[in-house]
């Protein structure tokens, strides 16, 4: 609910007024000030209908011109407060309610749950912080960014050693057991 | 006859004599809480403690009562996860909130594995996973209004919303849902209730 609320600051209300006021008397040159319109006489004649031009002119300076302000009329604004019941019946239709989700399954490798179609958060996570201790190593062989080389690399755990096919590669050490998900070629 | 005097006036303010009544002012003993914030009734719920059942009684299921108060939330918001999960049981329930995306997840997610530990090792639960969810309810929190800046100087009033929620664990499997109520099961209610209809006042 926006309920406007006058600033509390005193001079920024004058400067707003004095500035609402030049608007006004730009915009409608005649109605304020005391200055007669250009289009109708000073004085509004109530009687019968002595000239058809004057009753215009007299219909138009009686009448007031619509200020900004008022403008606001035409906008669209609810008629009538909505009912407890009616907002009821349009928060709690079962198209708002969450619908139960279908695709949660375990999964076989560390039994927490996962959706059928995103990989396991708990695997994910594992493997995520093996891969982080692995680029620090790598880091520190490395020394500074820029220095990567341009041959493949092999990561080694404790108690292996290379084979053939890794003899071109650049070999990363971790001192730790192999885990068992990551699987030597 | 001063020093009589002097020992008289001490042994009237004896104050081993005091220590060994328990207290200074006997009253203090009433109010030992520390909190001056009231217990509130969900919290109380807790406390009920039923005679003991005769043999022949069908067991009484366990019924464990957990709340968390002042969450930075919205009620109406949070109202829609406590549908969401009332009926469930507790691995269901837990396995939804899991994977919604909503703030007010996290937070239940929480409160019931609180009330599932709780029932295990207080409320003599045996089975964690034999719970089901028979109420869940949010509750209004202490609102703080705030001024929110619109152009031209002019001021809106915003409310911060905070809200409680309340949940029910009872021990079993969850009740099977209702079935839907038909058109025809409808329709011979309404003819059930044109026929029970009678006239008042008269002979």
């Amino acid at each position: 609910v926006l309920v406007l609320v006058r600033s509390p600051l005193p001079r920024l209300l004058t400067v707003l007024q004095r500035c609402w006021g030049r608007l006004e008397r730009s915009l409608w040159p005649g109605v304020f000030g005391g200055q007669s319109p250009p289009w109708g006489p000073a004085l509004a004649v109530q009687g019968p209908a002595l000239v058809p031009q004057g009753i215009n002119d007299v219909g138009e300076s009686s009448a007031k011109a619509p200020s900004l302000l008022e403008s606001v009329v035409w906008m669209a604004a609810p008629k009538h407060r909505r009912t407890i019941e009616v907002n009821r019946c349009r928060r709690r239709n079962p198209r708002k309610l969450i619908e139960v989700k279908r695709n949660i399954e375990v999964c076989p490798e560390c039994g927490n749950l996962k959706q059928k179609h995103v990989l396991c958060g708990y695997c994910y996570a594992k493997v995520k912080e093996e891969t982080r201790l692995i680029r620090m190593e790598i880091h520190k062989k490395e020394g500074g960014p820029l220095n990567a080389p341009a041959i493949e690399t092999v990561v080694l755990y404790e108690g292996e050693k290379p084979t053939e096919k890794d003899g071109g590669k650049r070999i990363i050490e971790r001192a730790r057991k192999r885990p068992s998900w990551f699987v030597q070629n | 006859s001063g020093a009589a005097w002097a020992r008289g006036l001490l042994s009237w303010a004896r104050p081993e004599r005091w220590l060994a009544s328990g207290s200074l002012f006997p009253l203090s003993c009433i109010h030992t809480s520390t909190s001056l914030q009231k217990i509130g009734k969900w919290e109380k719920k807790n406390r009920i403690v039923y005679p003991p059942q005769l043999p022949g009684e069908p067991r009484r299921p366990a019924e464990i009562y957990h709340c968390r108060r002042e969450i930075k939330y919205s009620k109406d918001k949070m109202w829609y996860l406590a549908k969401l999960i009332k009926g469930m049981s507790i691995d269901q329930a837990l396995a939804q909130l899991e994977f919604s995306d909503k703030k007010g997840a996290k937070v239940i997610k929480e409160v019931l594995l609180e009330a599932q530990e709780m029932a295990v090792r207080k409320h003599n639960v045996e089975f964690k996973s034999n719970l089901h969810i028979a109420e869940s309810q949010t509750g209004r929190g202490r609102y703080v209004k705030r001024l929110r800046c619109h152009g031209k100087g002019m001021f809106g009033i915003m409310n911060i919303s905070r809200c409680h929620y309340f949940v029910k664990l009872v021990e079993g499997p969850p009740p099977p849902p209702e079935p839907p109520r038909s058109g025809f099961e409808q329709a011979k209610e309404y003819v059930q209730q044109l026929r029970n209809r009678t006239l008042v006042h008269t002979l």
